[in-house]
Protein backbone atom coordinates (compact mmCIF):
# COMPACT_ATOMS: atom_id res chain seq x y z
CA UNK A 1 0.00 0.00 0.00
CA UNK A 2 1.23 3.59 -0.73
CA UNK A 3 -0.37 6.49 0.78
CA UNK A 4 0.54 10.30 0.29
CA UNK A 5 -0.19 12.41 3.09
CA UNK A 6 0.06 16.00 2.35
CA UNK A 7 2.91 15.95 -0.18
CA UNK A 8 3.99 18.73 -1.51
CA UNK A 9 6.91 19.64 -3.52
CA UNK A 10 8.23 23.35 -4.30
CA UNK A 11 10.73 23.36 -7.00
CA UNK A 12 13.51 26.40 -6.94
CA UNK A 13 14.05 27.93 -10.55
CA UNK A 14 16.26 30.83 -10.13
CA UNK A 15 14.34 33.06 -7.84
CA UNK A 16 11.39 31.24 -8.58
CA UNK A 17 9.16 29.15 -6.75
CA UNK A 18 7.30 26.69 -8.46
CA UNK A 19 4.31 24.57 -6.72
CA UNK A 20 4.95 21.20 -8.60
CA UNK A 21 2.42 19.51 -5.51
CA UNK A 22 0.49 21.55 -2.99
CA UNK A 23 -0.97 19.04 -0.73
CA UNK A 24 -1.39 15.61 -2.14
CA UNK A 25 -3.55 12.57 -0.69
CA UNK A 26 -4.05 9.68 -1.58
CA UNK A 27 -3.91 5.78 -1.23
CA UNK A 28 -3.14 3.18 -3.42
CA UNK A 29 -3.90 0.02 -2.42
CA UNK A 30 -1.61 -3.41 -2.73
CA UNK A 31 -2.66 -5.41 -5.77
CA UNK A 32 -4.44 -2.35 -7.59
CA UNK A 33 -4.09 -0.27 -11.16
CA UNK A 34 -4.02 3.01 -9.90
CA UNK A 35 -3.98 5.66 -12.46
CA UNK A 36 -2.83 9.89 -12.31
CA UNK A 37 -3.82 11.84 -15.14
CA UNK A 38 -3.67 15.62 -15.77
CA UNK A 39 -2.38 17.77 -18.40
CA UNK A 40 1.38 18.90 -18.80
CA UNK A 41 2.62 20.60 -15.83
CA UNK A 42 0.12 18.92 -13.59
CA UNK A 43 2.89 17.34 -11.40
CA UNK A 44 2.59 14.04 -12.35
CA UNK A 45 6.11 12.92 -12.82
CA UNK A 46 6.55 15.03 -9.98
CA UNK A 47 4.02 12.90 -8.20
CA UNK A 48 4.96 9.15 -9.17
CA UNK A 49 8.21 10.12 -8.50
CA UNK A 50 8.11 10.87 -4.58
CA UNK A 51 7.25 7.31 -4.47
CA UNK A 52 10.75 5.82 -4.94
CA UNK A 53 12.58 9.54 -3.65
CA UNK A 54 14.29 10.39 -7.24
CA UNK A 55 12.38 13.08 -6.09
CA UNK A 56 11.72 14.51 -1.86
CA UNK A 57 8.96 15.87 -0.71
CA UNK A 58 8.96 19.44 0.51
CA UNK A 59 6.42 18.36 3.05
CA UNK A 60 4.51 15.63 4.13
CA UNK A 61 4.94 11.77 3.87
CA UNK A 62 4.80 9.01 1.27
CA UNK A 63 4.45 5.87 3.02
CA UNK A 64 4.92 2.59 1.86
CA UNK A 65 3.44 -0.30 3.87
CA UNK A 66 2.88 1.94 6.55
CA UNK A 67 6.65 3.00 6.84
CA UNK A 68 7.89 6.45 5.86
CA UNK A 69 10.25 6.37 3.03
CA UNK A 70 12.03 9.74 3.47
CA UNK A 71 13.17 9.13 7.31
CA UNK A 72 15.35 6.07 5.62
CA UNK A 73 19.08 6.30 5.35
CA UNK A 74 20.82 5.93 2.02
CA UNK A 75 20.96 2.01 1.77
CA UNK A 76 17.54 1.72 3.01
CA UNK A 77 16.33 3.67 0.46
CA UNK A 78 18.63 1.43 -2.54
CA UNK A 79 16.89 -1.59 -1.14
CA UNK A 80 13.32 0.15 -0.94
CA UNK A 81 13.87 0.97 -4.48
CA UNK A 82 15.31 -2.67 -5.59
CA UNK A 83 11.13 -3.64 -4.25
CA UNK A 84 9.71 -0.48 -6.87
CA UNK A 85 10.21 -1.09 -10.27
CA UNK A 86 10.19 1.47 -12.90
CA UNK A 87 9.85 2.25 -16.15
CA UNK A 88 9.77 5.28 -18.47
CA UNK A 89 8.39 7.33 -21.10
CA UNK A 90 11.54 7.02 -22.87
CA UNK A 91 12.65 3.70 -21.86
CA UNK A 92 15.64 4.90 -20.77
CA UNK A 93 18.33 1.53 -21.12
CA UNK A 94 21.33 1.11 -21.96
CA UNK A 95 22.27 1.71 -25.60
CA UNK A 96 25.62 0.34 -25.32
CA UNK A 97 25.14 -3.09 -23.88
CA UNK A 98 22.62 -5.93 -25.03
CA UNK A 99 18.93 -6.85 -24.29
CA UNK A 100 20.42 -9.46 -21.87
CA UNK A 101 22.61 -7.52 -20.35
CA UNK A 102 20.11 -4.87 -19.81
CA UNK A 103 17.75 -6.43 -18.62
CA UNK A 104 20.37 -8.44 -16.33
CA UNK A 105 21.76 -5.34 -14.88
CA UNK A 106 19.68 -5.22 -11.38
CA UNK A 107 20.72 -8.26 -11.32
CA UNK A 108 24.11 -7.93 -11.88
CA UNK A 109 23.84 -4.83 -9.60
CA UNK A 110 22.94 -7.21 -6.62
CA UNK A 111 25.87 -9.73 -6.88
CA UNK A 112 23.90 -12.51 -8.51
CA UNK A 113 25.53 -15.54 -9.50
CA UNK A 114 26.07 -15.71 -13.20
CA UNK A 115 24.13 -18.87 -13.46
CA UNK A 116 20.79 -17.37 -12.25
CA UNK A 117 21.44 -14.41 -13.97
CA UNK A 118 20.97 -16.25 -17.18
CA UNK A 119 18.01 -18.15 -16.09
CA UNK A 120 16.11 -15.40 -14.55
CA UNK A 121 17.25 -13.02 -17.94
CA UNK A 122 15.69 -16.22 -19.86
CA UNK A 123 12.14 -16.18 -17.82
CA UNK A 124 11.88 -12.36 -18.02
CA UNK A 125 12.49 -12.22 -21.55
CA UNK A 126 9.56 -14.98 -22.33
CA UNK A 127 7.52 -13.03 -19.86
CA UNK A 128 7.99 -9.94 -22.26
CA UNK A 129 8.01 -11.88 -25.38
CA UNK A 130 10.92 -11.40 -26.54
CA UNK A 131 13.42 -14.30 -25.69
CA UNK A 132 14.84 -14.15 -29.47
CA UNK A 133 15.93 -10.68 -28.99
CA UNK A 134 18.26 -11.55 -26.19
CA UNK A 135 22.23 -10.36 -27.97
CA UNK A 136 19.89 -7.29 -30.22
CA UNK A 137 21.31 -3.76 -28.32
CA UNK A 138 17.95 -1.43 -28.02
CA UNK A 139 18.46 1.08 -31.02
CA UNK A 140 17.82 -2.31 -32.88
CA UNK A 141 14.40 -2.83 -31.41
CA UNK A 142 10.90 -1.24 -31.97
CA UNK A 143 9.98 1.58 -29.28
CA UNK A 144 7.26 -1.24 -28.16
CA UNK A 145 10.20 -3.67 -28.00
CA UNK A 146 12.07 -1.61 -25.86
CA UNK A 147 9.56 -0.69 -23.13
CA UNK A 148 9.00 -4.94 -23.14
CA UNK A 149 13.01 -4.58 -22.03
CA UNK A 150 12.22 -1.73 -19.66
CA UNK A 151 9.22 -3.80 -18.25
CA UNK A 152 11.15 -7.13 -17.94
CA UNK A 153 14.22 -4.64 -16.20
CA UNK A 154 11.81 -3.59 -13.73
CA UNK A 155 10.62 -7.17 -12.68
CA UNK A 156 14.36 -8.55 -12.73
CA UNK A 157 14.50 -7.56 -8.40
CA UNK A 158 10.72 -8.78 -7.90
CA UNK A 159 9.28 -5.99 -6.85
CA UNK A 160 5.95 -5.83 -5.28
CA UNK A 161 5.62 -2.02 -6.93
CA UNK A 162 5.49 -1.14 -10.53
CA UNK A 163 5.57 2.74 -11.14
CA UNK A 164 4.82 3.68 -14.60
CA UNK A 165 6.05 7.28 -15.71
CA UNK A 166 3.76 7.70 -19.32
CA UNK A 167 5.00 4.21 -19.94
CA UNK A 168 2.93 4.06 -23.37
CA UNK A 169 3.05 7.85 -24.12
CA UNK A 170 6.26 7.46 -26.99
CA UNK A 171 3.81 4.55 -28.78
CA UNK A 172 1.54 4.13 -31.11
CA UNK A 173 -2.12 3.07 -30.20
CA UNK A 174 -1.83 -0.46 -31.17
CA UNK A 175 1.52 -1.34 -29.46
CA UNK A 176 0.26 0.89 -26.20
CA UNK A 177 -2.50 -1.39 -26.11
CA UNK A 178 0.10 -4.55 -26.36
CA UNK A 179 1.66 -3.23 -23.52
CA UNK A 180 -1.14 -2.58 -21.46
CA UNK A 181 -1.93 -5.75 -21.53
CA UNK A 182 0.99 -7.06 -20.30
CA UNK A 183 1.25 -4.27 -17.41
CA UNK A 184 -2.39 -5.67 -16.62
CA UNK A 185 -1.25 -9.32 -16.96
CA UNK A 186 1.58 -8.45 -14.36
CA UNK A 187 -0.64 -7.14 -12.01
CA UNK A 188 -2.94 -10.13 -12.13
CA UNK A 189 -0.25 -13.03 -12.16
CA UNK A 190 2.20 -11.59 -9.72
CA UNK A 191 0.02 -9.25 -7.73
CA UNK A 192 1.96 -6.26 -8.33
CA UNK A 193 0.61 -2.77 -7.68
CA UNK A 194 0.56 -0.46 -10.26
CA UNK A 195 0.98 2.94 -10.07
CA UNK A 196 1.02 4.73 -13.36
CA UNK A 197 0.59 8.21 -14.96
CA UNK A 198 -0.67 9.39 -17.59
CA UNK A 199 -2.07 12.28 -19.78
CA UNK A 200 -4.43 9.64 -21.98
CA UNK A 201 -7.48 8.95 -20.13
CA UNK A 202 -7.78 5.76 -22.91
CA UNK A 203 -4.75 4.39 -20.61
CA UNK A 204 -7.06 4.60 -17.27
CA UNK A 205 -9.85 3.18 -19.45
CA UNK A 206 -8.19 0.65 -20.03
CA UNK A 207 -6.54 -1.06 -17.23
CA UNK A 208 -7.05 1.13 -13.97
CA UNK A 209 -9.40 0.53 -10.98
CA UNK A 210 -9.04 3.70 -9.83
CA UNK A 211 -7.81 7.43 -10.94
CA UNK A 212 -6.83 10.22 -9.29
CA UNK A 213 -7.39 13.93 -11.37
CA UNK A 214 -4.52 15.86 -10.64
CA UNK A 215 -4.93 19.88 -11.14
CA UNK A 216 -1.86 22.48 -10.58
CA UNK A 217 -0.31 20.39 -8.33
CA UNK A 218 -3.89 18.93 -6.50
CA UNK A 219 -6.48 16.04 -6.86
CA UNK A 220 -9.08 17.54 -7.99
CA UNK A 221 -11.05 14.39 -8.38
CA UNK A 222 -10.23 10.41 -7.03
CA UNK A 223 -12.47 7.15 -7.20
CA UNK A 224 -12.96 4.08 -8.98
CA UNK A 225 -12.82 4.54 -12.49
CA UNK A 226 -16.20 3.72 -13.22
CA UNK A 227 -17.54 6.02 -10.57
CA UNK A 228 -15.16 8.83 -12.64
CA UNK A 229 -16.35 8.09 -15.98
CA UNK A 230 -19.77 7.56 -15.45
CA UNK A 231 -20.03 10.39 -13.62
CA UNK A 232 -17.26 12.91 -13.72
CA UNK A 233 -17.62 16.16 -11.34
CA UNK A 234 -14.92 18.33 -12.25
CA UNK A 235 -14.94 20.48 -15.16
CA UNK A 236 -10.98 18.98 -16.02
CA UNK A 237 -12.09 15.55 -15.55
CA UNK A 238 -15.23 16.00 -17.86
CA UNK A 239 -13.02 17.17 -20.50
CA UNK A 240 -10.82 13.92 -19.79
CA UNK A 241 -13.95 11.89 -20.01
CA UNK A 242 -15.51 13.27 -22.78
CA UNK A 243 -11.97 12.72 -24.83
CA UNK A 244 -12.21 9.18 -24.85
CA UNK A 245 -16.09 8.37 -24.21
CA UNK A 246 -17.86 10.32 -26.79
CA UNK A 247 -21.01 10.81 -25.29
CA UNK A 248 -21.44 14.40 -26.75
CA UNK A 249 -25.07 14.66 -27.63
CA UNK A 250 -25.62 16.23 -31.30
CA UNK A 251 -26.61 19.88 -31.56
CA UNK A 252 -30.34 19.32 -32.81
CA UNK A 253 -30.69 16.65 -29.56
CA UNK A 254 -29.53 19.40 -27.50
CA UNK A 255 -31.61 22.08 -29.21
CA UNK A 256 -34.71 19.90 -28.74
CA UNK A 257 -33.79 19.66 -24.77
CA UNK A 258 -33.10 22.47 -23.99
CA UNK A 259 -36.73 23.99 -26.34
CA UNK A 260 -38.66 26.27 -23.27
CA UNK A 261 -41.83 24.50 -24.66
CA UNK A 262 -40.96 20.84 -24.27
CA UNK A 263 -43.57 18.76 -22.57
CA UNK A 264 -42.17 15.02 -22.22
CA UNK A 265 -39.76 14.60 -19.65
CA UNK A 266 -36.27 13.18 -20.73
CA UNK A 267 -34.17 11.30 -19.11
CA UNK A 268 -30.38 10.21 -19.17
CA UNK A 269 -30.00 6.33 -18.72
CA UNK A 270 -26.62 4.46 -17.38
CA UNK A 271 -26.05 1.32 -17.94
CA UNK A 272 -23.57 -2.12 -17.54
CA UNK A 273 -23.25 -5.24 -19.83
CA UNK A 274 -24.37 -5.78 -22.98
CA UNK A 275 -28.01 -7.76 -22.05
CA UNK A 276 -29.19 -4.53 -20.15
CA UNK A 277 -30.19 -1.99 -22.10
CA UNK A 278 -32.18 -2.98 -25.09
CA UNK A 279 -34.67 -5.60 -23.18
CA UNK A 280 -34.32 -3.02 -20.28
CA UNK A 281 -36.45 -0.96 -22.75
CA UNK A 282 -38.79 -2.63 -24.03
CA UNK A 283 -39.70 -4.32 -20.92
CA UNK A 284 -40.39 -0.85 -19.09
CA UNK A 285 -42.39 -0.31 -21.90
CA UNK A 286 -44.85 -2.94 -21.86
CA UNK A 287 -44.95 -3.21 -18.28
CA UNK A 288 -46.17 0.31 -17.78
CA UNK A 289 -47.66 1.18 -21.45
CA UNK A 290 -45.18 4.16 -21.64
CA UNK A 291 -43.84 5.30 -25.20
CA UNK A 292 -39.92 5.33 -24.80
CA UNK A 293 -38.14 7.27 -27.53
CA UNK A 294 -34.28 6.61 -27.92
CA UNK A 295 -33.06 9.69 -28.91
CA UNK A 296 -29.44 8.96 -28.32
CA UNK A 297 -27.12 6.10 -27.15
CA UNK A 298 -23.69 4.81 -26.92
CA UNK A 299 -22.08 2.20 -25.64
CA UNK A 300 -18.13 2.46 -24.55
CA UNK A 301 -15.98 -0.57 -22.74
CA UNK A 302 -15.16 1.23 -19.62
CA UNK A 303 -13.25 -1.95 -17.68
CA UNK A 304 -13.48 -4.87 -19.62
CA UNK A 305 -17.13 -4.57 -19.71
CA UNK A 306 -19.64 -2.42 -21.77
CA UNK A 307 -21.08 1.03 -20.70
CA UNK A 308 -23.81 2.50 -21.93
CA UNK A 309 -25.25 5.61 -22.00
CA UNK A 310 -29.07 6.31 -23.41
CA UNK A 311 -30.96 9.69 -23.66
CA UNK A 312 -34.83 8.57 -23.99
CA UNK A 313 -37.82 10.85 -24.17
CA UNK A 314 -40.69 9.16 -21.98
CA UNK A 315 -44.20 9.47 -22.82
CA UNK A 316 -47.66 8.80 -20.79
CA UNK A 317 -49.08 9.20 -17.59
CA UNK A 318 -46.63 11.17 -15.19
CA UNK A 319 -47.89 8.37 -12.38
CA UNK A 320 -46.85 5.65 -14.56
CA UNK A 321 -43.63 7.20 -15.52
CA UNK A 322 -42.54 7.73 -11.95
CA UNK A 323 -43.53 3.64 -11.40
CA UNK A 324 -41.55 2.76 -14.53
CA UNK A 325 -38.31 5.05 -13.23
CA UNK A 326 -38.71 3.31 -9.84
CA UNK A 327 -38.26 0.19 -11.63
CA UNK A 328 -35.61 1.01 -13.68
CA UNK A 329 -33.53 1.76 -10.75
CA UNK A 330 -33.81 -1.77 -8.89
CA UNK A 331 -31.40 -3.06 -11.42
CA UNK A 332 -27.80 -1.60 -11.62
CA UNK A 333 -29.24 1.14 -13.52
CA UNK A 334 -28.30 5.04 -12.95
CA UNK A 335 -31.10 7.44 -14.17
CA UNK A 336 -31.55 10.93 -14.13
CA UNK A 337 -33.61 13.88 -15.83
CA UNK A 338 -31.55 15.74 -18.03
CA UNK A 339 -33.42 19.16 -18.03
CA UNK A 340 -30.25 20.91 -19.31
CA UNK A 341 -27.71 19.01 -20.62
CA UNK A 342 -24.52 21.50 -20.45
CA UNK A 343 -21.55 20.73 -22.72
CA UNK B 1 70.75 16.58 -43.86
CA UNK B 2 72.48 17.64 -40.10
CA UNK B 3 70.95 14.52 -38.70
CA UNK B 4 72.00 10.66 -39.04
CA UNK B 5 68.53 7.86 -38.61
CA UNK B 6 69.73 6.81 -35.22
CA UNK B 7 69.16 10.67 -34.52
CA UNK B 8 65.69 10.50 -35.77
CA UNK B 9 64.94 7.68 -34.22
CA UNK B 10 66.14 8.67 -30.83
CA UNK B 11 64.50 11.77 -30.59
CA UNK B 12 60.52 9.77 -32.01
CA UNK B 13 61.66 7.54 -29.14
CA UNK B 14 61.72 10.68 -27.28
CA UNK B 15 58.58 11.86 -27.91
CA UNK B 16 56.61 8.93 -27.69
CA UNK B 17 57.91 8.55 -24.37
CA UNK B 18 57.13 12.01 -23.09
CA UNK B 19 53.34 11.80 -24.67
CA UNK B 20 52.89 8.46 -23.03
CA UNK B 21 53.95 9.10 -19.53
CA UNK B 22 52.42 12.09 -19.46
CA UNK B 23 49.11 10.60 -20.74
CA UNK B 24 49.08 8.31 -18.67
CA UNK B 25 49.33 10.62 -15.21
CA UNK B 26 46.65 13.04 -16.47
CA UNK B 27 44.57 10.28 -17.52
CA UNK B 28 44.32 9.24 -14.20
CA UNK B 29 44.21 13.01 -12.58
CA UNK B 30 42.08 14.44 -15.49
CA UNK B 31 39.79 10.48 -15.25
CA UNK B 32 39.29 11.91 -11.33
CA UNK B 33 38.90 15.31 -12.16
CA UNK B 34 36.42 15.19 -14.59
CA UNK B 35 34.55 12.64 -12.69
CA UNK B 36 34.03 14.75 -9.62
CA UNK B 37 33.44 17.54 -11.65
CA UNK B 38 30.39 15.46 -12.87
CA UNK B 39 29.20 14.22 -9.88
CA UNK B 40 29.43 17.38 -7.60
CA UNK B 41 27.45 19.08 -10.28
CA UNK B 42 23.59 20.60 -9.05
CA UNK B 43 21.84 18.24 -9.25
CA UNK B 44 23.74 15.26 -9.62
CA UNK B 45 24.58 12.04 -7.66
CA UNK B 46 26.69 13.62 -5.19
CA UNK B 47 26.03 17.34 -5.41
CA UNK B 48 28.47 19.86 -4.08
CA UNK B 49 29.02 23.66 -4.68
CA UNK B 50 31.93 23.81 -2.89
CA UNK B 51 34.01 21.41 -4.07
CA UNK B 52 32.64 21.89 -7.45
CA UNK B 53 33.65 25.81 -7.62
CA UNK B 54 36.88 25.72 -5.89
CA UNK B 55 37.61 22.56 -9.22
CA UNK B 56 36.22 24.71 -11.54
CA UNK B 57 37.98 27.69 -10.45
CA UNK B 58 41.24 25.81 -10.83
CA UNK B 59 41.26 23.93 -13.82
CA UNK B 60 40.27 26.95 -15.19
CA UNK B 61 43.52 28.54 -14.25
CA UNK B 62 45.84 25.53 -15.47
CA UNK B 63 43.71 25.53 -19.07
CA UNK B 64 44.58 29.76 -19.44
CA UNK B 65 48.21 29.21 -18.89
CA UNK B 66 50.07 28.75 -22.27
CA UNK B 67 51.71 25.84 -22.51
CA UNK B 68 55.54 27.14 -22.50
CA UNK B 69 55.13 29.76 -19.71
CA UNK B 70 53.32 27.07 -17.71
CA UNK B 71 56.74 25.00 -18.76
CA UNK B 72 58.87 27.43 -17.07
CA UNK B 73 56.48 28.43 -14.13
CA UNK B 74 56.15 25.45 -12.74
CA UNK B 75 60.29 24.92 -12.63
CA UNK B 76 60.52 24.80 -8.99
CA UNK B 77 57.66 21.97 -8.51
CA UNK B 78 59.29 20.18 -11.34
CA UNK B 79 62.82 20.02 -9.73
CA UNK B 80 60.82 18.64 -6.41
CA UNK B 81 59.09 16.02 -8.74
CA UNK B 82 61.41 14.77 -10.59
CA UNK B 83 64.70 16.40 -9.02
CA UNK B 84 66.13 18.08 -12.02
CA UNK B 85 63.91 20.84 -14.28
CA UNK B 86 65.57 19.88 -17.33
CA UNK B 87 65.41 16.62 -19.79
CA UNK B 88 63.23 14.62 -20.70
CA UNK B 89 61.65 13.55 -17.50
CA UNK B 90 61.15 17.35 -16.46
CA UNK B 91 59.30 17.91 -19.23
CA UNK B 92 56.74 15.30 -18.55
CA UNK B 93 55.71 16.97 -15.66
CA UNK B 94 54.63 20.61 -16.72
CA UNK B 95 52.84 18.17 -19.77
CA UNK B 96 50.94 16.24 -16.67
CA UNK B 97 50.02 19.64 -15.29
CA UNK B 98 48.74 20.60 -19.09
CA UNK B 99 46.71 18.02 -20.28
CA UNK B 100 45.39 16.85 -16.53
CA UNK B 101 43.07 19.77 -16.42
CA UNK B 102 42.48 19.51 -20.23
CA UNK B 103 41.17 15.93 -19.99
CA UNK B 104 39.07 16.67 -16.78
CA UNK B 105 37.27 19.04 -19.00
CA UNK B 106 36.98 16.39 -22.19
CA UNK B 107 35.82 13.48 -19.54
CA UNK B 108 33.15 15.69 -17.82
CA UNK B 109 31.79 16.82 -21.58
CA UNK B 110 31.63 12.89 -22.34
CA UNK B 111 29.85 11.68 -19.26
CA UNK B 112 27.16 14.71 -19.46
CA UNK B 113 26.30 13.33 -22.79
CA UNK B 114 24.91 10.55 -20.92
CA UNK B 115 21.05 10.60 -21.12
CA UNK B 116 19.75 11.80 -17.83
CA UNK B 117 16.92 9.34 -17.82
CA UNK B 118 20.00 6.10 -17.87
CA UNK B 119 21.11 7.55 -14.77
CA UNK B 120 17.40 8.03 -13.28
CA UNK B 121 17.02 4.90 -14.23
CA UNK B 122 20.16 3.35 -12.28
CA UNK B 123 19.03 5.02 -9.14
CA UNK B 124 15.73 3.60 -9.26
CA UNK B 125 16.71 0.33 -9.24
CA UNK B 126 18.46 1.07 -6.46
CA UNK B 127 22.41 1.30 -7.78
CA UNK B 128 24.67 3.07 -5.59
CA UNK B 129 26.66 6.27 -6.29
CA UNK B 130 29.98 3.71 -7.30
CA UNK B 131 27.64 1.65 -9.15
CA UNK B 132 26.01 4.29 -11.38
CA UNK B 133 29.22 5.20 -12.55
CA UNK B 134 30.80 2.77 -13.43
CA UNK B 135 28.57 0.72 -14.27
CA UNK B 136 26.26 2.54 -16.10
CA UNK B 137 27.57 6.35 -16.72
CA UNK B 138 31.36 5.07 -17.92
CA UNK B 139 29.87 2.27 -20.04
CA UNK B 140 27.71 4.44 -21.70
CA UNK B 141 30.09 7.91 -22.32
CA UNK B 142 33.17 5.02 -23.37
CA UNK B 143 32.39 5.33 -27.27
CA UNK B 144 33.10 9.34 -26.94
CA UNK B 145 35.20 9.22 -23.88
CA UNK B 146 37.74 7.30 -26.45
CA UNK B 147 37.60 10.11 -28.85
CA UNK B 148 37.95 12.88 -26.37
CA UNK B 149 41.46 10.97 -25.07
CA UNK B 150 42.33 11.02 -28.63
CA UNK B 151 42.00 14.28 -28.97
CA UNK B 152 43.93 14.66 -26.21
CA UNK B 153 46.88 12.67 -27.12
CA UNK B 154 47.13 14.69 -30.28
CA UNK B 155 47.61 17.74 -28.30
CA UNK B 156 49.92 15.47 -26.12
CA UNK B 157 52.00 15.23 -29.46
CA UNK B 158 52.12 18.65 -30.06
CA UNK B 159 52.94 19.88 -26.59
CA UNK B 160 55.54 17.82 -26.21
CA UNK B 161 57.83 19.22 -29.07
CA UNK B 162 57.74 22.39 -27.08
CA UNK B 163 59.76 20.40 -24.46
CA UNK B 164 62.82 21.00 -26.72
CA UNK B 165 62.58 24.52 -24.60
CA UNK B 166 63.56 22.61 -21.32
CA UNK B 167 65.73 20.13 -23.26
CA UNK B 168 63.07 17.54 -23.52
CA UNK B 169 64.17 16.37 -27.02
CA UNK B 170 61.94 14.94 -28.92
CA UNK B 171 61.08 15.15 -32.57
CA UNK B 172 59.80 19.13 -32.46
CA UNK B 173 63.31 19.82 -30.32
CA UNK B 174 65.05 18.66 -33.38
CA UNK B 175 63.32 20.62 -35.69
CA UNK B 176 63.25 23.20 -34.43
CA UNK B 177 67.48 22.91 -33.97
CA UNK B 178 67.99 21.68 -36.98
CA UNK B 179 65.27 22.66 -39.62
CA UNK B 180 64.50 26.13 -38.04
CA UNK B 181 67.88 27.41 -36.71
CA UNK B 182 70.61 25.45 -39.02
CA UNK B 183 67.88 25.90 -41.71
CA UNK B 184 68.19 22.38 -42.70
CA UNK B 185 64.71 22.10 -44.67
CA UNK B 186 65.29 18.31 -44.95
CA UNK B 187 65.38 17.80 -41.30
CA UNK B 188 62.22 20.08 -41.26
CA UNK B 189 60.34 18.01 -43.64
CA UNK B 190 61.37 14.57 -42.31
CA UNK B 191 60.30 15.30 -38.29
CA UNK B 192 57.24 17.20 -39.51
CA UNK B 193 56.39 13.69 -41.78
CA UNK B 194 57.03 11.69 -38.91
CA UNK B 195 54.65 13.69 -36.55
CA UNK B 196 51.88 13.79 -39.49
CA UNK B 197 51.85 9.99 -39.52
CA UNK B 198 52.29 9.78 -35.69
CA UNK B 199 48.60 12.22 -35.74
CA UNK B 200 47.32 9.87 -38.30
CA UNK B 201 47.70 6.34 -36.62
CA UNK B 202 46.65 8.21 -33.07
CA UNK B 203 43.30 9.30 -34.86
CA UNK B 204 42.86 6.43 -36.61
CA UNK B 205 43.20 3.62 -34.05
CA UNK B 206 41.11 6.17 -31.65
CA UNK B 207 38.61 6.41 -34.42
CA UNK B 208 38.62 2.24 -34.39
CA UNK B 209 38.33 1.87 -30.62
CA UNK B 210 35.88 4.14 -30.25
CA UNK B 211 33.74 2.04 -33.05
CA UNK B 212 34.42 -0.78 -31.14
CA UNK B 213 33.60 -0.21 -27.52
CA UNK B 214 30.06 1.65 -28.54
CA UNK B 215 28.65 -1.64 -28.05
CA UNK B 216 30.19 -4.74 -25.69
N1 LIG C 1 13.59 19.84 -11.61
C1 LIG C 1 12.69 20.83 -11.75
N2 LIG C 1 13.06 22.11 -11.52
C2 LIG C 1 12.15 23.11 -11.64
N3 LIG C 1 10.88 22.94 -11.97
C3 LIG C 1 10.45 21.70 -12.22
C4 LIG C 1 11.33 20.57 -12.13
N4 LIG C 1 10.63 19.45 -12.42
C5 LIG C 1 9.38 19.87 -12.69
N5 LIG C 1 9.26 21.21 -12.57
C6 LIG C 1 8.03 21.99 -12.75
O1 LIG C 1 7.03 21.45 -11.92
C7 LIG C 1 5.78 21.42 -12.58
C8 LIG C 1 5.25 20.02 -12.61
O2 LIG C 1 6.12 19.21 -13.40
P1 LIG C 1 5.89 17.68 -13.68
O3 LIG C 1 7.02 17.22 -14.52
O4 LIG C 1 5.66 16.98 -12.40
O5 LIG C 1 4.55 17.70 -14.52
P2 LIG C 1 3.88 16.56 -15.40
O6 LIG C 1 2.46 16.51 -14.98
O7 LIG C 1 4.67 15.32 -15.30
O8 LIG C 1 3.97 17.15 -16.85
P3 LIG C 1 4.26 16.42 -18.23
O9 LIG C 1 3.00 15.75 -18.64
O10 LIG C 1 4.62 17.55 -19.13
O11 LIG C 1 5.40 15.47 -18.01
C9 LIG C 1 6.01 22.03 -13.95
O12 LIG C 1 5.63 23.39 -13.89
C10 LIG C 1 7.48 21.89 -14.15
O13 LIG C 1 7.96 22.93 -14.96
MG1 LIG D 1 5.88 14.14 -16.69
Amino acid sequence: MIQFEGVTKTYQSGKQEIHALNGIDLTVETGEIFGVIGFSGAGKSSLIRTVNLLERPSSGHVLIDGKDISTLSAREIRKTRKDIGMIFQHFNLLNSKTVFHNVAMPLILANTPKNKIKEQVKELLDFVGLSDQATKYPDQLSGGQKQRIGIARALATNPSVLLCDEATSALDPQTTQSILELLRRINREYNITILLITHEMGVIREICDKVAVLEAGKVIEQGTVFDVFTNPQQQTTQRFVRSVMNDELPESLLKQIQNPSRKNSIYRIQFTGTSVGQPLMSRISRKYQLDLNVLFGNITELQGAPYGNLIVEFTGPAEEIKKALADIREGNVNVEEVLNYAS
Amino acid sequence: MLVDNEQILEALWETLYMTGVAFLFSLIIGFILGLLLVVTRKGHLLENEPVSKVLNVIINIFRSVPFIILMVAIIPLTRIIVGTSIGTAAAIVPLVFYAGPYIARLIENSLLEVDEGVIEAAQAMGASPFQIVFRFLIPEALSSLVLALTIAIVGLIGASAMAGAIGGGGLGDLAITYGYQRFDTLVMVVTVAILVVLVQGVQSGGNLLSRRVRRR
